[in-house]
Order: C-alpha cells, then structure tokens, then sequence
C-alpha cells in the first residue's frame, strides 16, 4: 500500500483507490484536482494520467499549467504525465485507463494519480449506464497498483439523481466539501451490476397503463380513524 | 468543401483551444480556452447539441459550413469552445445570420457556444428519454443470438469485461468486441449494459 498525500487537504489515503470527487462547478473542481494532483508535479517518483470526455485531458493539463504556471510539455514528452481519452464503447474506455496505468506503474512509478471528468450526454462518448458499468470496473482493474483514481462529478450538471447515486456506489471513497470518507454506498462490481445497474430506471421496462374496464363507487372508510390532535 | 478538409487539418495542429468563426466564415483558433472556461469573456453561452450541429450542415452557406465543421471539432475532441464573432450590420440579411442572433439573444457581440450536450437521438440517449424508446424486454432477439454470443452475453451479465471475457473463452479480444456488438445490435440495445439488463429481464440471464 502506498500512501496518497494531499498539498492542502490533511488527509491521507492508501492505494489502490478509486475516488469520486462530488463538486459543485469548476471552481471547486480545480482547487481539488490542484490539490490532488499538486504533490505528484513535484515528486520525479510519481506519474500523472489525465483522463475523461473528448478534449477533457488536454484542458486539464492546460488548467495545470496556468495554475502552477509550469510548462509541462517535458514531463508530458517523457510520460511522466500521459494524456488519455475516453470512448463510446465503455469496455474500450476501460482499457484506455487500465493499460497505461498498468504500464505506469511496470516503469517504477511509485504512485500514479489519475484525474478523470465523469461527464453524460457528451458526443462520442459511453453511455451513461455504460460509464457507470466502467466506473464500478475501474477499482477491480487497479487492484494490487499503487493508482490512486479520482473522478470528478459536478452535482450541479448531473441530468438524473441516479448517476449520483452510482458515483457513491462504484468508488470506494468520497470528496465531499473537501472531507475524504468511506462510501458507505460503495459496492462490490458485480453486486453493483446485479442490484443496482441493470435496474436504473431508464434501463426498466416500461409499464404499458391497464385499460380500465370499470368504475365503482367506493363508500366511507369503515373503522375507526386515527386520532390526531 | 475545400474549406471543410483546411477547417479538419487545421484543427488537428491544435490541442484544445477555441475555434472562432468570423461572419464571413473564416475559422481561426486560440489558445485562449480556459479564460473562456473561467467566464472571463463575459459572452452568453450556448450549448452544443447535435441538432445544432445538424441545423447548420443544412444550409449551403459556407459560413454556416464553417461553423459546423468547428462543432465537429468540439465533438471530435480536438477543439474545446468557439466563438461566432457576430456582425449585427449583416443581422436582416440572411437566415443564417438570423439563426446565429437567435442563438446569441439579446446581447450584442459574439456568441459563445461551449459544452457538448450530445446528441437526442440513439445511441447517445439522455437517461431522461431514454426510456421513451426502449421497447422492453423482448425474446425475438434472442432468438437470433448464437450459442457463442449466448456464452458471450452470459460472461457480460456477470460484469466481466471483454478482456476477461476473452480470457475466459480462450478467444481473441477483438472478436469478443465483435461478439459484443453483434449481442448488443441484436437485442436491440443502445448500449452494453441495456443487453445486460434485457438479457436478466428475458430470463436469459440469473
């Protein structure tokens, strides 16, 4: 187990963890992808994977340039720092996080952090249910690494209350206000797909209405009625 | 049509940035994306659907082209934002103008459209419409499936990925991707975990 640091926040995880950033907007996004990712800059031992939607990693390593006020192109050029994509076919996403990372870690990286955007709705990129599929996929994959995963969900874009639902339940660890905490949510992946994944109510089939074939008057309630003062 | 290849290959020198896309459909690009992003520019925001997108392959204008090959780029990853520098002189002039200052609204200058939202048809569905169009378990495709793909789509409901998959039946990756697809298209699902969760709703899967 490796001990993932903070520049700012006090607390410490071990690795392997996968954990989902609830924020609300940018700005709260940055100030914790800063704080997460601030420490691996700095240290030669460790390695960066930038992740997330189309155009998502190359905005985030522009948003840590300009933050830290660094050219990182050398680190990026050594793969140090390595800039990923997503994919419509969650399997393949899958994939594109897992073989780099691995690959990462075979280079001797003592701790490799990885920044992901969980985003819906977006052009060439999985379906939600499929994303949820991968996220849960994501910590099993990791599994024996020193990788620390954070994916950043922004509350106040989220287009259904279940895909906050699936952010608790498929990471191990939440950021909520800042505060690291067990998901209490969390779930295994394959009890995640059984209870919960395949049962989004999107995923449901639709109720066809019943035809009403009559109508009966009903009378007074019988008995007595609850009290209430 | 010239101008969409020079719109592509210029895109594809670029890492991010914006694609502003003048009146007269010239497409230039900064770098200038995350002072956008940080609401500096002050320029109202309009989000990109592929409608949008579909709206302005429809007119022969090549501005309206200019604009759409710049929301392929958004799509296609390698342009964040752009700008439609809006020239209120040329408003009354043509439909498209029209549309670009209906976009814009009530403010003057340039509009500035950021974030894809996807595309409202299939295979991209909104959680929200989805359920619209899914037409509930059915065993017709199923009936289709090979025994291969049965044992495929058997290993899927158990979460496993291709990769595992693969392994599992001592098969190639790339024709489990096949097996995939082919389970997916014929259960007719949008997506990996619809053939999962129809394939448990038909009883294929326990």
């Amino acid at each position: 187990m490796t001990e993932v640091r903070y520049a700012t926040t006090e607390q410490v995880l071990t690795t392997p963890n996968h954990l989902a950033l609830i924020h609300y907007g940018d700005g709260e996004m940055r100030e914790k992808v800063l704080d997460f990712l601030g420490p691996a800059l700095d240290d030669p031992k460790q390695a960066v994977y930038l992740c997330g939607p189309p155009g998502g990693a190359a905005r985030l390593l522009r948003f840590l340039e300009r933050s830290t006020g660094r050219d990182l192109s050398a680190e990026v050029n050594e793969r140090r720092i390595v800039l990923g994509h997503g994919d419509r076919d969650a399997d393949q996403q899958l994939q594109n996080l897992l073989d780099p990372v691995r690959e990462l870690c075979e280079r001797g990286f003592a701790l490799v952090r990885v920044v992901g955007p969980a985003a819906w709705e977006v052009f060439g990129y999985a379906a939600p249910e499929d994303f949820l599929w991968y996220e849960s996929r994501v910590l099993p994959g990791i599994e024996g690494l020193p990788a620390a995963i954070m994916c950043t969900y922004d509350a106040a874009q989220l287009p259904a209350p279940a895909l906050l639902y699936g952010a608790l339940e498929t990471h191990s660890h939440t950021m909520i206000n800042g505060v690291i905490s067990e998901s209490p949510s969390f779930l295994p992946a394959d009890r995640y797909l059984k209870t919960r994944l395949i049962h989004l109510p999107w995923l449901e089939p639709e109720e066809q209405p019943q035809e009403i074939t009559s109508v009966r008057e009903v009378g007074p309630a019988r008995g007595q009625r609850n009290q209430t003062r | 049509m010239g101008s969409v290849e020079v719109s592509r290959a210029t895109v594809g020198l670029h890492r991010g940035g914006i694609a502003v896309v003048d009146s007269d459909g010239n497409v230039t690009w900064t770098d200038e994306a995350w002072a956008v992003d940080d609401d500096e520019s002050g320029l109202p925001r309009v989000a990109i659907g592929s409608n949008l997108l579909q709206a302005y392959r429809g007119y022969s204008d090549p501005r309206a082209q200019a604009i759409a090959n710049a929301i392929v780029a958004v799509f296609e990853g390698t342009v964040t934002y752009f700008e439609i520098e809006h020239r209120p002189e040329r408003e009354s002039q043509s439909a498209f103008v029209t549309s670009v200052a209906a976009l814009r609204g009530d403010r003057a200058g340039a509009v500035l459209i950021h974030k894809v939202v996807g595309e409202p048809t299939p295979p991209q569905l909104r959680p929200a419409d989805a359920r619209a169009t899914n037409g509930g378990p059915t065993g017709e495709g199923a009936a289709r499936l090979t025994p291969r793909e049965r044992e495929v789509l058997d290993l899927m409901a158990r979460g496993l990925d291709n990769r595992a998959i693969a392994a599992k039946l001592g098969i190639q990756y790339t024709t489990v991707r096949g097996h995939v697809r082919s389970v997916v298209e014929k259960l007719g699902a949008r997506s990996r975990l619809e053939a999962v969760a129809r394939a448990y709703q038909i009883g294929l899967a326990t």
